[in-house]
């Protein structure tokens, strides 16, 4: 009787809390929906340090100057925070981070050092957290599906690949990070900067009406190239000199330009339906991609955005986007200009101590990607970017599709394309690959 | 009083009429359950091995133990009640209709396997239902593309068109697999066929293992085209002419994946170099890329008629044949073809009978069905294919000893199509014709497994259609390799015959 009494009890009790475990979980499911249309829309809280909680462990995939630079900027997004662990295909990258580290008082255990094509997966091992992944972008799709297979939050450099299947593979990725709950941010950080975060906030709620164009540019000098030294093979040469194939870097379209894409895909809120351009090589010098682009890239209802890159000495140097709306346009960063071009809205930057604008956000927003992952991990909010920096990048891809090709390249095309670029196997020695510079058209006769 | 019982009485039929209600739910519900269950499906469906290879499957085997019922996957999910008892009651009818009316021997149970068949019985909705995460974090990178595929697109992709054993497990593979597989070679070849007079030889492939009968035919004069009479005649088949032929050889059957992989394999190329048929430096022939998916669309390949392949790589095929024998071989010109597709005879067919008895229309015809018998002997069609090619074996030879010159594939000629070429042909007997000089796209005679007596006669012309044919062909630019939609289009080669080859042959050997 007694029993009885008690287990009817209990199984009240295990049912109420059944039934709040449910309303716990419809609210996670819900706020989870809200946190990724957040990142957009609503915005995601830009503290100037990430609250204070678990310690997190991270390991850095991809030993370069970037890679070095992430993790600094990630150790720097709040307190508890510690790198463990590094990788790197070629074993002197791994120790010269390690030293550049040890300068700034970080200190990587040796038996946390690896190199190889396969070293990511013995960091993987590793107890960690996070995962930073910072190799040239050919490896990114394969590298994010086995740290999101093994259940770490992660954070990604742009460009996120460099083909159409490798943005589906990151898009799919992303799905199955979603689906287990971890936080994946990119290194878009034009989204993640103060500046840039407030003007799509006046433009999206009307501040120069409805979008009817945009323009987005990345004109530079010549950017680091490596020639070739003895007794490099085919492989190392290609990856020490990644910036300069194609297969590992996407051309700078991707390298570089992917960032001002990304913002005009943002601020237009979708990508484009199709693109039409051109681009050429004259003065490289290694490798097999472009000096220049020059694309259109057509947002359909007649709005366009023309997309121009250059890598060039001695031209005239620019960067960034404009966006033009019915009643004005901007510069996407900080300003807003009425059509006779004078000031509508500016950002308002801190001021020093004389009282004048620093013209700087207050976090950079290399850091502030940072503290917005180990925010969203900490706060249990995961946010993941991937799929939009997918987007991005494929946009890019599309665009650069049209230039090689001479063609018309719809979206469409990119998202069933099975292009992949690359070698079948992953061994340092001789590669088994042609690099013929891409032409377009056909040649005009005599 | 009377006020009180007629009270009464609506309270007692009330009460009535509520349990009547109650039972009938229950009894229904009752029904409805019993007749979901797998001892029931069982009990009445008579396909072999159904339950055998239900057993076998993953949905029954599962790790966790849980296992699928014939109706999770052959009904659509229980709690769209209204869809679920419409469609159970569908299939209950037809089943029952099924088992009174058919002899299950003589249902092609392999044709109902196909993905097509399978829309008709298998509801994705149940597959959606179980299967909530499509991105599990373990799904490898193919199945990362097809699910992409799949969620932008659902309407036009299907689950069945990768997890096709999930049911009913019979040593499938799934269709996605390339072009892995090659012959065990028993015997290489290290010279083509010696050939000393005009008459049937079986050619050599030399390096592979692969042979294949290339028929004399003895040149002549004939009409081509159909007179005006003949049963749906279309415009261009006309006028007749008088045409004459020289001696050629041609293949006894259409192009078999035997002979096409040889040529794939030692010619294919992986990157993309499309633009380069013929590689100068090395005097070789630069070969077809890697096709997208499963050419032969998982039907089997060994000596079926290739397929898929476009004109181009027919073309470049026959090159590559040709350099490999040393013979000149080349696609069939349209009078070549039409010549040895006749053997000798002034029909529809170059067997007796009328298009309009085979053909199946009108009312009584659809009602009755047409007397197939004497066609189904000698041509793969629609009536008799489900739907997918055959082995060359399964029909008789036209009076000439070729096979399947009517249905099974239709067949890529020489010749750009022109529908009014016959009338601007030369007066009088015209000897070796060929079509225009230039065009789009080029002639495809013969019909295919896909299609019905009125397009097979011997004279029914039709052409190649490559905008239409690589629509969802997902490369930029297009392949120039493979079509991506057609898959009834083969090709047949001839040899030229060229007297001073048998001459030097002899010579050679004596």
């Amino acid at each position: 009787m007694n029993k009885d009494q008690l287990s009817r009890r209990n199984f009240l009790e295990k049912s109420a809390l059944i039934g709040a475990a449910g309303v716990i979980g419809l609210n996670a499911l819900s706020s989870c929906k809200n946190t990724t249309k957040e990142v957009d829309y609503e915005f995601p809280p830009l503290l100037d340090q990430a609250p204070d909680g678990k310690e997190l462990k991270v390991g850095l995939v991809g030993c370069g100057n970037r890679g070095t630079g992430a993790a600094l900027n990630f150790l720097a997004a709040g307190h508890g925070l510690h790198l463990v662990a590094l990788a790197d295909v070629f074993e002197d990258k791994v120790w010269d981070c390690r030293d550049k580290l040890l300068k700034q008082r970080v200190e990587v255990p040796e038996k946390n050092c690896f190199w190889g094509f396969d070293a990511y997966k013995s960091l993987l091992d590793v107890d960690l957290d996070v995962v930073i992944l910072a190799t040239p972008p050919h490896f990114r799709p394969m590298h994010f599906d086995a740290a999101v297979q093994a259940k770490k939050h992660v954070f990604l450099e742009k460009p996120v690949c460099v083909d159409p299947v490798g943005a589906r593979q990151i898009m799919a990725t992303a799905k199955k990070a979603e689906n287990i709950g971890l936080s994946v941010i990119t290194g878009t950080q034009r989204r993640h900067s103060r500046d840039y975060v407030e003007t799509y906030r006046q433009v999206a709620s009307g501040a120069i009406g409805d979008l009817v164009a945009a323009k987005a540019y990345w004109l530079q000098s010549h950017v680091w190239f490596r020639t070739r030294e003895e007794g490099w093979s085919d492989m190392e040469y290609m990856l020490r000199n990644w910036n300069s194939f194609c297969w590992l870097g996407g051309d700078h379209i991707l390298d570089t330009h992917v960032h001002n894409i990304d913002i005009v895909n943002w601020f237009m809120g979708r990508t484009p339906e199709s693109a039409v351009g051109f681009g050429g090589r004259h003065r490289r010098l290694t490798g097999d991609q472009y000096d220049f682009f020059s694309i259109d890239f057509d947002f359909g209802k007649g709005i366009s955005s023309h997309s121009f890159s250059r890598q060039i000495d001695g031209c005239a140097n620019q960067l960034g986007e404009v966006i033009m709306g019915t009643e004005g346009y901007t510069n996407c960063k900080n300003t807003i200009f009425n059509h006779d071009g004078s000031v509508k809205w500016t950002y308002d930057y801190p001021k020093n101590k004389d009282g004048r604008s620093t013209g700087v956000v207050a976090v950079s927003p290399y850091v502030q990607e940072h503290i917005h992952l180990v925010t969203s991990i900490r706060t249990n909010k995961p946010v993941v970017e991937a799929h939009r920096t997918a987007e991005s990048t494929l946009t890019a891809v599309m665009g650069r599709t049209a230039a090689y090709t001479g063609q018309k390249v719809t979206w469409e095309e990119m998202m069933t394309s099975n292009e992949k670029l690359g070698p079948k196997k992953y061994e340092m020695g001789p590669v088994d690959m042609e690099f013929p510079v891409p032409k377009q058209g056909t040649q005009h006769k005599a | 009083m009377t006020d009180k019982t007629i009270k009464r009485k609506h309270y007692m039929l009330f009460i009535a009429g509520g349990l009547s209600v109650i039972l009938f739910l229950l009894l229904f519900n009752k029904t409805v359950h019993y007749t979901s269950t797998n001892e029931f499906c069982n009990s009445c469906h008579v396909h072999p091995h159904a339950e055998t290879s239900w057993k076998l499957s993953v949905h029954h085997n599962t790790p966790s133990g849980v296992s699928i019922k014939c109706v999770d996957c052959h009904l659509p999910p229980e709690d769209q009640t209204a869809r679920f008892l419409t469609r159970k009651a569908y299939h209950g009818f037809h089943d029952f209709y099924a088992y009174l009316t058919m002899d299950p021997e003589e249902i092609d149970w392999a044709a109902k396997r196909s993905v097509e068949a399978s829309k008709h019985f298998v509801y994705e909705d149940g597959c959606l239902k179980c299967h909530t995460n499509m991105f599990p974090s373990t799904l490898n990178e193919q199945g990362s593309q097809q699910h992409i595929k799949y969620i932008r697109d659902p309407e036009n992709n299907s689950c069945m068109q990768c997890h096709h054993d999930v049911g009913h497990y019979r040593g499938e593979t799934n269709l996605l697999v390339g072009l892995e597989e090659t012959v065990d070679p028993t015997e290489i070849y290290t010279e083509p066929a010696e050939v000393k007079a005009f008459e049937t030889f079986e050619e050599q492939i030399p390096g592979t293992a692969v042979s294949f009968k290339m028929i004399a035919i003895p040149g002549g004069q004939f009409k081509m085209g159909s007179p005006a009479d003949e049963p749906y005649r279309e415009r261009d088949e006309g006028p007749v002419r008088d045409v004459e032929v020289n001696n050629f050889w041609m293949g006894e059957i259409e192009v078999s994946w035997n002979e096409y992989l040889a040529f794939f394999t030692a010619t294919g190329s992986q990157g993309r170099k499309e633009a380069v048929e013929v590689d100068e430096e090395t005097d070789g022939v630069s070969g077809a890329t890697p096709p997208w998916g499963a050419p032969d669309q998982g039907w089997g390949k060994g000596t079926r008629p290739a397929i898929t392949m476009s004109h181009h790589a027919a073309q470049t095929y026959c090159r590559w044949l040709s350099q490999e024998t040393g013979r000149n071989y080349r696609l069939p010109t349209e009078a070549e073809w039409e010549y040895a597709a006749r053997g000798g005879t002034q029909m529809p067919y170059f067997f007796e009978g009328s298009p309009k008895d085979f053909e199946a229309d009108g009312f009584i015809k659809k009602l009755f069905g047409s007397n197939k018998e004497v066609i189904n002997k000698y041509v793969v069609s629609h009536l008799n294919s489900p739907n997918k090619t055959q082995q060359p074996d399964v029909v008789e030879a036209n009076p000439y000893g070729l096979k399947n010159m009517l249905g099974n594939v239709a067949e890529f000629c020489l010749d750009y199509y022109d529908p009014q070429v016959y009338g601007k042909y030369p007066k009088g007997v015209v000897k070796n014709p060929r079509g225009p000089r230039n065009g789009m796209e080029h002639v495809v005679r013969g019909g295919s497994f896909r299609n019905s007596p009125k397009d097979l006669r011997v004279a029914a012309r039709d052409f190649t259609k490559t905008e239409a044919w690589l629509v969802t062909d997902p490369q930029i630019p297009k392949s120039i390799w493979w079509y991506s939609d057609t898959k009834s289009v083969g090709f047949r080669v001839v040899c030229e015959y060229d007297e001073e080859m048998i001459t030097t042959e002899k010579i050679k050997s004596e």
